[in-house]
Parts: C-alpha cells; sequence; structure tokens
C-alpha cells in the first residue's frame, strides 16, 4: 500500500451539500501518525472491478490516539466494516496507508496480531464444540493468553464451560467471542457491533468491560448502532457516511454548530421572516414543516411572536435542540443525494 | 453476568510489542487439530464412514482364496482409494465447508493463526486416519494370507502423496461448493477421477495413456509395485527395480499433488459464497 492519499482526497466532500449538514469536520492529514494506535490516510477499499465496481470506502483518513476509545458510527453501509477488515488484516487496501500499532497489518501480520484482539460482527464457532473446548481450542493459537478459566471468568462463562455452542443463547455465545477476542491480553481491541443481540443487562456488562479496558491503558474501536452506547463508551465518535468519515468529535463537539430544528405542522399561509431560521426546502409540500437555525431560542420566539400576531395556530409543534441523534440522522437522511452526488453509476451506499 | 465475579480479572494489554516474534507454529496447529479432531468425532456417522467403510474391501481377502494375489492388490488398493476419497477427501470437503460456512474460518484468521496453519490443522485428522487405516489394511490383509509391503518406504511416499493430492483437491472443491449439501454433488468429479484410474483393467487399452495419468491409476500402480513387488503386467520386481518402476506413478501423483497446491493458492475462499 504504497499510493499516495492525494487523489483519494482530492474528491472529499468540500463542504454542505445537503443542506442540514455544517461543513464536514476535516480528517487527520499529513503523513500517518505512527504513535497513534491506527493511522488511516486516504483509505480506499474497491469491491470487484470493472462496471460491477463498488467503491465502500472512499478516501477514509483516521487517528485513533492510543489509550482511547473510539466510536465508529454510521448508516447500514457507510463502510464502517469494509474499513475494519483493512485494519484487521483481512483485507488489503485498494489505496491507501494503514498502520496499526505503528506497523502495517498484513506486511507485519505476527507482530500486530498478537498484540490485537478482535470481535467480528457475527460469531463464528463451531457449534459441536463446548465452550471450554472453544476457549482452549483459541487459547492454543495465542502468544501469551491469559488462562483459559480465567478468560471464562472475564465474562461470567465458567458455569457454562461444558455447554455446546450450539445450546447457547446468543448472548452467551456473544460473551464467549468476547472472552476469546481479549484472551491474547490485546492492547488494540476492535470490537464490530459487540452488543448487537444481547440482553440488557449483558450490554451493560460489555460497557463495563470496555470501561475497564481503558482504564487498564487498552485502546478500543467499537461500531454499533446504538447511539447512547457510543455517547456513553466513546472518547471520540467518528461518523462514517459513504465511505468517509464526515464528521469527528465527542458527542458534544459533533452536535455543537449543527442547527437546532422547529418541526410544525403545514400552514396554508407564508411564513414570516424567522431571525436566522430557514424552512428546509427538501421538506416543502411535505405535511410537516422543517425549520432549522442556529439560535432556536430566537427562531422560536420570532416564530411564536408572529403567530399570536397573526392569530395563526400552530400543531404539532416539536422544537429541539441539536443531538448526536439529529446530526446522525440529517447525515443517514443525506444519503441518497451524496451517494448520487459522488458516485452517479455505483449501486448505493 | 454480575459486576462480582469479573472485578478480580486483571484487563491490563500484556504490551508483548517489543518482540515481534509469533508463538510457535505447531502448538497452533496440534491446538487446532485437536478442536477439529474433536469435531469429527462427535459426528458418530461421519466418523464410521471415516474409519469403517474404507476397510470393507479387505472383506473380499475373506471371500478368496489365502494368498491369492490379484484379491490382495484389488483390496488393498480400494482400501487405499476409498481411505483417499473419504476421511482425507469428503470428510475434509464438508469440513471446510462447514467451517467456512459457520464463520469459524474467518474467525480464526483474525487471530494469530496463519492460512497455512488453518489448512494443515483441518487436513490432520483425515490424513491420520489414512494412515491408520493404511496400518491397519497391512495388519488385516497380512493376517489374512497376504505379504507384507514389499517396500515400505514406496508405500509410505505412496500413502503421504496420495493423501496430500486429495487434500488439496478437497480443499479446491470446497472453494466452488456453495454449501455442505452441495458436497454431494460437487465432489463426484474428484471422486470419478480417483476411481476411474482403477478400472484400467476392464477399459479398452486406447484409453491406458491417458487413464494412466489419473490418480486412481497411479495408486492401483504403486500399491502393485510397492506392496505386492510386481508390475503393471504382474512380472515380479526386485527391491533395487520397484523404484524405478514406480517412477512413472510416483511422478503422476507429484504432479497431481502441485496442481492441487496452485489450485488451493488460487482458488481458497475464507467467507461464506454470497
Amino acid at each position: 500500500m504504497t499510493t499516495t492519499s492525494t487523489p483519494a482526497r482530492a474528491d472529499r466532500p468540500a463542504g454542505p451539500d445537503h443542506g442540514t449538514s455544517p461543513a464536514t469536520t476535516p480528517g487527520p492529514a499529513g503523513p500517518p501518525d505512527p504513535d497513534a494506535a491506527i493511522s488511516v490516510r486516504g483509505l480506499v477499499r474497491r469491491y470487484g472491478s470493472g462496471k460491477d465496481a463498488f467503491e465502500a470506502v472512499r478516501g477514509l483518513d483516521l487517528d485513533v490516539p492510543r489509550g482511547t476509545v473510539t466510536g465508529l458510527l454510521g448508516t447500514n453501509g457507510a463502510g464502517k466494516t469494509s474499513t475494519l477488515e483493512v485494519i484487521e488484516g483481512l483485507a488489503p487496501a485498494t489505496q491507501g496507508t494503514v498502520q496499526v500499532l505503528g506497523h502495517h497489518p498484513i506486511k507485519d501480520r505476527a507482530t500486530v496480531r498478537r498484540r490485537t484482539g478482535v470481535l467480528l460482527q457475527s460469531t463464528g464457532f463451531p457449534g459441536d464444540l463446548t465452550v471450554a473446548e472453544t476457549a482452549r481450542m483459541w487459547h492454543s493459537t495465542l502468544s501469551d493468553p491469559r488462562p483459559v478459566d480465567e478468560a471464562l471468568d472475564m465474562l461470567d462463562l465458567r458455569g457454562r464451560a461444558k455447554v455446546k455452542v450450539s445450546s447457547l443463547s446468543g448472548g452467551e455465545r456473544r460473551r464467549l467471542d468476547l472472552a476469546c477476542t481479549l484472551m491474547g491480553r490485546p492492547e488494540l481491541v476492535l470490537l464490530d457491533e459487540p452488543t448487537t443481540g444481547l440482553d440488557p443487562e449483558s450490554r451493560r456488562e460489555v460497557w463495563r468491560l470496555v470501561r475497564r479496558l481503558r482504564e487498564a491503558g487498552a485502546t478500543v474501536v467499537i461500531t454499533t448502532h446504538y447511539l447512547d452506547e457510543a455517547e456513553a463508551l466513546a472518547d471520540r465518535l467518528e461518523i462514517m457516511h459513504a465511505g468517509r468519515i464526515v464528521r469527528s468529535g465527542t458527542a458534544g463537539e459533533i452536535a455543537e454548530g449543527h442547527p437546532s430544528t422547529i418541526t410544525f405542522d403545514r400552514l396554508e399561509r407564508a411564513l414570516p421572516d424567522l431571525a436566522g431560521g430557514q424552512v428546509d426546502q427538501s421538506t416543502l409540500g411535505d405535511p410537516r414543516t422543517v425549520v432549522e437555525t442556529v439560535d432556536l431560542q430566537t427562531t422560536l420566539t420570532a416564530l411564536l411572536d408572529w403567530a399570536r400576531a397573526e392569530r395563526v395556530r400552530i400543531d404539532g409543534l416539536d422544537a429541539r435542540t441539536a443531538s448526536l441523534e439529529s446530526v446522525f440522522l440529517s447525515i443517514a437522511d443525506g444519503a441518497e443525494a451524496d451517494t448520487r452526488r459522488t458516485e452517479p453509476t455505483s449501486k448505493g451506499a | 453476568m454480575s459486576a462480582t465475579t469479573t472485578a478480580p480479572v486483571d484487563l491490563t494489554p500484556a504490551g508483548g510489542g517489543t518482540s515481534g516474534a509469533s508463538g510457535p507454529s505447531l502448538r497452533r496447529v496440534v491446538g487446532l487439530a485437536r478442536a477439529n479432531t474433536i469435531l469429527l468425532t462427535r459426528n458418530k456417522m461421519t466418523l464410521a464412514y471415516a474409519l469403517v467403510f474404507p476397510l470393507t474391501p479387505l472383506l473380499l481377502l475373506l471371500a478368496s482364496d489365502r494368498g491369492d494375489v490379484t484379491a490382495g492388490i484389488g483390496s488393498v488398493t480400494n482400501v487405499l482409494m476409498l481411505g483417499a476419497l473419504f476421511p482425507v477427501y469428503y470428510n475434509l470437503l464438508s469440513m471446510v465447508v462447514t467451517r467456512r460456512d459457520e464463520l469459524v474460518l474467518k474467525r480464526l484468521r483474525t487471530g494469530e493463526s496463519r492460512d497455512g496453519e488453518l489448512l494443515v490443522s483441518m487436513a490432520l485428522p483425515g490424513l491420520v486416519v489414512f494412515a491408520a487405516l493404511s496400518v491397519l489394511a497391512i495388519g488385516v490383509s497380512s493376517a489374512l494370507g497376504q505379504p507384507l509391503p514389499s517396500n515400505p518406504v514406496l508405500v509410505v511416499a505412496t500413502v503421504l502423496l496420495t493423501a496430500v493430492t486429495f487434500a488439496g483437491l478437497a480443499f479446491w472443491t470446497a472453494a466452488w461448493t456453495r454449501n455442505a449439501e452441495a458436497a454431494q454433488l460437487t465432489s463426484m468429479p474428484v471422486i470419478l477421477l480417483a476411481v476411474i484410474g482403477s478400472l484400467r483393467a476392464v477399459l479398452p487399452e486406447a484409453t491406458h495413456r491417458y487413464l494412466d495419468l489419473t490418480p486412481g491409476a497411479a495408486l492401483d500402480l504403486l500399491s502393485r509395485i510397492a506392496w505386492f513387488g510386481q508390475d503393471q503386467d504382474g512380472a515380479a520386481l526386485s527391491f533395487a527395480d520397484s523404484f524405478a518402476a514406480a517412477g512413472q506413478p510416483l511422478a503422476v501423483l507429484l504432479g497431481w499433488t502441485v496442481l492441487a497446491g496452485v489450485l488451493v493458492r488460487r482458488s481458497m475462499r475464507w467467507e461464506p459464497r454470497v
């Protein structure tokens, strides 16, 4: 992977294109950071070739500082798993550079793997082995593993040691998977949707585990569909859309500068000047009108003052400050427009 | 999951980053092969097919005259053939497809194990069963009045090359087998390839020069030469002559081994086919 990242970054979206989004957060620039746990520059991952080629990752830049928890968010098809697979060394990058713990994930495989713990999106263990047999099998493949019993205790699986994997509940299977992920005492832990399918109690236990991993000095990258989970666990969030990181920072930083929204049932008359508030043009004709504003209080006051003066009844009024969820949803809503603009022939994100 | 049970475990990373070396390859292969062996024994039907079925040709010896060499060649060759086809080829094929579709292979590839180690660990149980069958065939056939192998070195070479060839063909077949059920059909070409060579005697002579290039024919000829000290036409071979006579069929088997290796390298799939 020696290709420079410049061409891939050239076609990065230059700014807001779908109304609701503020400027794209610029990704890390310059050469890969050798001190970061993960440093990615201009990553492109393309499937297939010719007419059927599909670019799942389109020039991604990312730095994951050591000792932090990073949440990688994005809608289905945003390219999260495609990106993780390159970081995990399971697939080569089509273009760009990737460094994991300062090393190349494929060329320096042995060095990287013994220090990394991976949890894939889907658990993969033979159904006919027991929990203990599975753990022993995994144990035999590791350079410096913790004892099998300790790994099972860590996820409260000792009592299920003699049970076949096929008889475990989905949550138990996921915990066994996690026990194997952490068995090699990894410095860097990559968790692809670790809590999907877990009951709330198991989910909280995974959260506790992730927090303790960070306290112990490990670096954790976690993908999840649960925004509350990302907000609760991650020091830093990276939101992916259509193969790129489009927003990074803490949950607060991400919501900051993002417009608040006022929504109400469509009125049969023209709206006044709303002190900086703008009607979202894409909702014109919808039964609900959406107004976006960077100053919610002033715009809302202007709207309500006007309504009182004009004796207009506003039904279904809803006003909300930007949150991680609203930013995320606005990015997801922009999916279509963005995809059309950057990849007219692609099959979609 | 309660916090009390998880609290004492120390989650500090090992920090063993200074040493680049990975753990010993042998330990990984043995650990993985042990798990694959456990899985083989969990499936009684598969195990019976692997261990018992290939030995059935030895029953022929009960029905024929004691010391009848033609019957001996036939039954020993068929034991080796069935051993190559069942414990080695078919079991491995269905194992690879099942493990791939269960995402076990993908999961294992996220760890420290290398691809080659995964392949060897999957093939090992079948190879060990095949070797054990060969030893059993020596014991049973000699108890039933057949000679001991006249050239044990060649027998070992034949068993090894055959095993590796059919293991390679199993990985290759798995690459284009959609799921474990489809293996019943996709295994047919290789089974045919193995069996057709042993039909040499009943097929027209014009076909022989092509048939001799199949692994089945090579195996058939090698068991004559190495085990019974006879050439193709039944003439006795000295120990020294047996090496020379084995050259051609060994080269054929070696060719198949290399071909199988190339096919595996080119076609191996680690994730379910979509």
